[in-house]
């Protein structure tokens, strides 16, 4: 064998021989067909986990709710997940019980969007005042679908209606449909609009069936998206194994995010059917950041879809997963206040992370804190969860609305 | 309900653990006498649970009880009239998942064959660990390997050979693994 080249390689073995071994060596990744599952992809089949002892088997899914199942059930050991999933599945909101739950990392931010129908565009409605007016005067309640009744999605979707005036409970009917079934439906006239990952925004476009309203990250700049998750249970029972995941998949993120070339090795192996299953043309250039909308913009993204940015993109931030449940509370999905500080701090795996990046020699940022300016102004620092909860104008908040009633 | 491979040349033992089982309630398969086709016998019946006897053929049976666990893994349970506490720690040796001794009562044997057989799925799984650590590491080998013969071909470093198989195996939706072959069989066509 020759001596490893870089050192980062030679800390990694380290790991394998010494008593960090990760306990369990073979490991079931769930995933769902979208292009921000890249790095898990990438890590399992070009050779960053045996380096580390592992041995990754990818499983994709046909839903979220199958993926939260199985997760929780022990079918999988990690799954590339919604950060308001792996919540919900924490706080016990939705169709499971509450199980404790852990990110363990970043997956990626940016490159979601919201797509509306064809018919809708030969409407004129292609501007956030057309869509109010519409919405407003229109006698029909449109329908537009997101991906999980807690996930992402729902909350891109929500903050964006909000900020542009509509309520997404009372002014519009909203529904969950699989991200991969979305283009079909559009077509198909049952839904006006959705909101879900790539590669099925560009896809709509491509198949002449929608055109894009907005992207998420014109919502939140580097907001954060995808998140590898698992039971707290895993990372207590494996956490050498754990800690080896997070670091296989860093590495795979780092390549992925190292040049356009590799961007671009990366979407023709994800197009793969056993992946994301769809044609090249509909993710390569949105993987690559560039976007058009169907209504004849073109565009080089400033905050495309990002795997790593030297692991700004993985960082479990402390904020981020709190800001998370200021939506869930903000939209009634949380009935009262969670102790945001507390749930975050077990949730967000910020040590295993830390020792993670360190041994792979990715600075992490002091601070578990970030701010952010979202699209109506809205600063974002992490500071006071629950008072940011209650400053929105447009909200389902039921203590809120009996206390302006009075 | 559950199949049971019943193993043995001594008719004697046969008549009263065969009508113990069908008791407790097992579909009872009789192979009379250890043939040497016994994989295939295990194989084409597939039981949940082979019975033999380890008096009668001795040795030699345990030889073919580690084949039949290596290439057909099933729960192996042995019995016996002879409860020799040496011969009992070398069918345990030998993969063999629990030991019954001759004469025992109906309703005892199906809890030593529930034991046996979660002994045996434990077994599995630790075997199926240790398997995926070795196929880990020969892999790892097989790349390192190729890696090496393009960083010759292509006079390059090492994390550019890397990059340059993945951007190969990435491009044509394959594993490293099997770039990392093509690149192995390739130079051995070449004779370098």
């Amino acid at each position: 064998m020759t001596e490893p080249a870089t050192p980062h390689r030679h800390d990694a073995l380290a790991w394998v021989a010494g008593s960090d071994a990760p306990e369990k060596s073979t490991l079931n990744l769930g995933f769902l067909p979208l292009t921000d599952a890249a790095s898990l992809i990438v890590a399992a089949t070009q050779g960053f986990a045996q380096p580390f002892g592992l041995t990754l088997n990818l499983h994709r899914q046909n839903s979220w709710s199958a993926l939260r199942d199985k997760l929780t059930g022990g079918e999988l050991d990690a799954a590339h997940g919604l950060y308001g999933l792996i919540y919900a599945v924490h706080l016990g909101i939705g169709g499971s019980p509450a199980v404790d739950m852990a990110v363990l990392m970043g997956l990626a931010q940016n490159g979601q969007s919201i797509t509306l129908s064809a018919p809708l565009k030969a409407a004129g409605v292609t501007s956030p005042e057309a869509l109010r007016n519409r919405v407003r005067q229109s006698d029909a309640r449109m329908t537009l679908a997101h991906t999980f009744p807690t996930g992402t999605h729902a909350l891109w979707l929500y903050y964006w209606l909000a900020a542009n005036g509509i309520h997404p409970l009372q002014d519009v009917r909203t529904l969950v449909l699989p991200p991969s079934q979305m283009v079909t439906h559009l077509q198909a006239g049952r839904i006006d609009g959705f909101c879900a990952g790539e590669p099925w925004g560009a896809q709509a476009i491509a198949e002449g069936v929608g055109f894009t309203l907005a992207t998420s990250q014109s919502i939140w700049p580097d907001h954060p998206e995808k998140v590898l998750g698992c039971t707290r249970a895993f990372v207590e029972q494996y956490p050498n194994t754990a800690r080896a995941l997070v670091m296989a998949i860093l590495e795979a993120s780092r390549f992925i995010d190292q040049s356009q070339e590799n961007r671009r090795s990366t979407a023709q192996l994800i197009a793969g059917s056993e992946y994301v299953n769809a044609p090249l043309a509909a993710i390569e250039s949105r993987f690559l950041g560039s976007y058009q909308d169907g209504l004849g913009n073109t565009w080089h993204d400033e905050h495309p879809l990002r795997f790593f940015a030297d692991g700004a993109a993985n960082m479990p931030y402390l904020s981020d997963g709190l800001w998370f449940m200021t939506q869930l509370r903000r939209w009634g999905l949380l009935r009262q206040d969670p102790d945001y500080q507390l749930v975050a701090s077990q949730v967000q795996q910020i040590e295993l992370y830390r020792q993670a990046a360190e041994t792979l020699g990715i600075a992490v940022p002091e601070s578990p804190m970030r701010n952010a300016t979202l699209m109506d102004g809205k600063t974002w620092d992490g500071s006071d969860p629950a008072a940011y909860a209650r400053s929105f104008t447009l909200h389902a908040m039921a203590d809120q609305a009996v206390a302006s009633a009075l | 309900m559950l199949r049971v491979l019943l193993i043995d040349d001594t008719p004697r033992k046969i008549g009263r653990l065969k009508s113990a089982l069908i008791e407790a309630g097992f579909e009872v398969i009789d192979e009379s006498g250890l043939t040497i086709d016994l994989p295939e016998r295990v194989e084409a019946i597939r039981p949940d649970v082979v019975l033999i006897d380890t008096d009668s053929p001795g040795r030699d049976v345990l030889e073919q009880v580690v084949l039949v666990s290596r290439d057909q893994p099933r729960p192996i349970v042995m019995f016996t009239d002879d409860s020799d506490p040496g011969a009992m720690r070398q069918a345990i040796r030998a993969g063999v998942s629990a030991y019954i001794v001759e004469g025992i009562q109906a309703k005892r044997l199906k809890p030593i064959l529930d034991v046996a057989m979660a002994r045996f799925e434990t077994d599995q799984a630790i075997r199926a660990q240790l398997q995926a650590r070795e196929q880990q590491l020969a892999e790892r080998k097989r790349i390192e390997l190729a890696k090496g013969m393009l960083m010759k071909m292509r006079d390059c470093k090492e994390e550019e050979a890397y990059t340059l198989m993945r951007r190969q195996a990435m491009s044509r939706q394959q594993k490293l693994i099997q770039v990392a072959e093509q690149i192995i069989a390739m130079n051995e066509l070449l004779g370098q």
